[in-house]
């Protein structure tokens, strides 16, 4: 989608400043009847975002909006169904998850025929009746139903809707004989299956979809999924898995493969039939896999999830040689310690991901790590990290591990949480340049880890958790200028007077802790002006609604005398149109 | 002001307003009037017609390159828009590019 122009932003925002500024333009008709419909949408979801929106001020959009997003509004019921049926050139309607749509509610939207895009998912009241009132809208071209009361039969129904390329059916029981009725959607594109009762006899009238890409039966009793000569995109998570795409013909051009906490029946001979010459992404993850000769020929694989799976040390060796691609590489919950870390080391010229948590590794792997130059996140949380080598037999200072990171310059996340970290391993940390993320959490750490955060330049977000950080200790922090979140939680000493004179000193800083109130954006946008805006039109007009307001503030109207308050207006008169002064006037009454 | 500076931007009721050069070329749409190389009748007399745009809503729109140069020149202040013009000046905005 193009982007907004500035001014296009200023005005919608002008628009949806209240309830008041919408009454002042909702009876326009003849502009509302122009507006471009780019300009209608961004204008209602605006409205939406302010909660100014209401049932029939959605009938002024009826000649200009073409796509609808209500997902998650709780209010969105039968009503609001009703003003959205009069829509003359809808194309798109989102409304998963808005608990309160009935299968009577969407006999509003019968025969909508400009409608391609429909997703009802997790709407739990729409049953078989209510598809039949779909059923009617011919153009439809992506549907999405998962986890809405539709049975067997309501599916079957579906049949009828052949310009459907996106079908989403997850978690809706799809029998065999259900799957059969829908093989007349030849330009399936997009099959989502997940949960269903499909079975291996049923398998094969996926071959009947010639344009499928994207298929997902995980969570299904199938066990062998036959070949499909254009499938790209293959879910098959926490299946039994006798063998993937077994079969003549073309191999499917397979670039995505899921196979998290999948049981294989014959182990890594299960993926032999898979073309392996596009795939790039692979989660084998909490996967019974116990070999990996396979890796070495993934040659172009970026993404590799083989957290919780049976990897170790000794088994390593088979990344390495397809390490030149590798973006992404998750190896939490394996056996894989620093040994192992040491054998990829010099291996992974581009990866930028790397997790390990919950692993044995320990501060020798941190040397490791650091020849791998392109890395910008690292977990290493619950680990034996310390942070210092004691050299053993020497009398030399211990030698802080995390400095080696320093070599790394991309590094911008990095998680230490639940390690054998203290105070002192953390006096470089200063020199991460790129860092924006840190995590820290335990018991050991105090404000002295606290203060050594002060200097790393980029900080944005920071989490020190479980730390015996004090009043004073917060008070005297000086956050780097970047910073905009700080995660206390866990640290009992400090006090609620503490949190509130530290967000009072930054309010730029988002504060989380036990004791750290979060004040509702509802007191922002009220009529008061804030006393950080140097004139009253500024104040009334642009109530910006993430601008943090420190407890102490006060109203405009105590702060000053009624002679002051009449001579500030006087002096911004001749700034301010009429219309401000008149304002002005009504927050003086 | 020398008359080369200066762009003459006529609104639908024939009124005319002359801004300074660099305010109106904030607006992509009037900048690409401007400067592109065929010989456009706006390019030659510095002249931009716009019939769908009323002279309140272009009063704005030039109140609006002004600001839009202070803000970039590191003046903030607020823009402020009565919610009436909101709708036209929206699509004017639009059209323009600005």
């Amino acid at each position: 989608m193009e982007k907004e122009s500035q001014l296009v932003r200023l005005c919608i925002e002008a628009a949806c400043q209240s309830r008041e500024s919408v009454e002042k333009w909702r009876r326009q008709r003849r502009s509302l009847e122009r507006l471009p419909s780019q300009l209608a949408d961004s204008l209602l979801r605006c409205l939406l975002a302010r909660r100014l929106l209401f049932p029939s001020l959605l009938e002024i959009f009826k000649d200009n909006v073409e796509a609808v997003d209500l997902r998650h509004e709780n209010s969105v019921d039968m009503e609001w169904m009703a003003y959205i049926g009069a829509f003359r050139y809808l194309r798109s309607l989102n409304i998963a998850d808005c608990r309160r749509i009935t299968s009577s509610a969407l006999w509003a939207i019968t025969g909508m025929t400009t409608l391609k895009e429909l997703d009802l998912s997790r709407c739990m009241k729409v049953n078989d009746a209510g598809i039949r009132h779909i059923l009617s809208i011919s153009s439809l071209e992506k549907l999405c139903i998962s986890e809405t009361g539709l049975t067997a039969d309501g599916v079957r129904l579906l049949s009828s809707l052949r310009n459907l390329s996106v079908l989403d059916l997850g978690g809706l029981p799809v029998t065999d004989q259900a799957l059969n009725s829908l093989r007349v959607l030849t330009k399936l594109q997009y099959l989502d299956l997940w949960g269903s009762e499909i079975s291996d006899q049923g398998a094969s009238i996926f071959q009947v979809f010639p344009k499928l890409s994207f298929l997902n039966v995980a969570w299904t009793n199938l066990r062998k999924l036959p070949n499909l000569s254009s499938l790209e995109c293959l879910d098959m998570s926490y299946c039994t898995i006798e063998s993937i795409l077994k079969g003549y013909g073309d191999k499917a051009p397979l670039t995505k493969l899921l196979v998290s906490g999948a049981t294989f029946m014959d182990d890594a001979e299960t993926l032999i039939y898979i073309e392996t010459s596009f795939l790039s992404y692979l989660d084998i993850s909490k996967s019974s896999l116990h070999r990996f000769s396979f890796l070495p020929c993934l040659k172009v694989l970026e993404h590799l999830d083989l957290s919780s799976s049976m990897m170790e040390d000794v088994l390593v060796e088979e990344i390495t040689s397809i390490g030149a691609n590798l973006r992404y590489l998750n190896l939490s919950k394996t056996r894989v310690g620093s040994a192992g870390v040491g054998v990829l080391a010099g291996h992974l010229p581009n990866l930028e991901i790397l997790l390990l948590s919950h692993t044995s590794i320990d501060d020798v792997a941190i040397s490791y790590i650091s020849m791998m130059p392109s890395l910008k996140d690292i977990d290493l949380s619950s680990t034996h990290i310390k942070g210092i080598i004691h050299q053993v037999g020497c009398e030399m200072d211990p030698v802080l591990s995390l400095t080696s990171l320093q070599s790394l310059t991309h590094l911008e996340r990095l998680n230490l949480e639940h390690t054998l970290v203290r105070d002192a391993a953390l006096d470089t940390i200063s020199s991460f340049h790129e860092l924006t993320y840190l995590s820290l959490n335990g018991v050991s750490l105090t404000d002295i880890s606290l203060h050594s955060t002060s200097s790393i330049p980029k900080l944005t977000n920071l989490t020190i958790n479980n730390a015996v950080v004090t009043n004073l200790g917060l008070v005297s922090f000086k956050p780097p200028a970047t910073l905009r979140m700080i995660d206390l939680q866990g640290c009992w000493l400090l006090t609620e007077d503490a949190i509130v004179s530290f967000s009072r000193s930054h309010p730029q800083i988002e504060v989380r802790h036990e004791h750290a109130h979060i004040i509702p954006s509802q007191h922002i946008s009220s009529n008061r002006p804030s006393p950080s805006r140097s004139t009253w039109k500024n104040s009334q007009l642009n109530q910006e609604p993430k601008i943090p307001v420190s407890p102490s503030f006060i109203d405009q109207r105590l702060k000053y005398g009624r002679e002051e308050l009449l001579s500030l207006q006087y002096s911004s008169s001749s700034l301010a149109s009429p219309h401000d002064s008149d304002i002005t006037k009504r927050s003086i009454q | 002001m020398r008359k080369e500076d200066t762009v003459k931007l006529i609104s639908a009721e024939g009124f005319e307003f002359v801004i300074h050069k660099d305010a109106a070329m904030v607006s992509q749409t009037i900048r690409n009037m401007l400067t592109s190389p065929g010989s456009f009748a706006e390019t030659e007399h510095g002249e931009v017609t716009f019939p769908e745009i009323s002279t309140t809503i272009l009063e704005k729109i030039c109140k609006y390159f002004y600001w839009n140069l202070q803000f970039a020149s590191g003046k903030e202040t607020e823009f402020h828009i009565e919610p009436e013009l909101t709708l036209e000046l929206m699509m004017a905005a639009n059209y323009l590019h600005t």
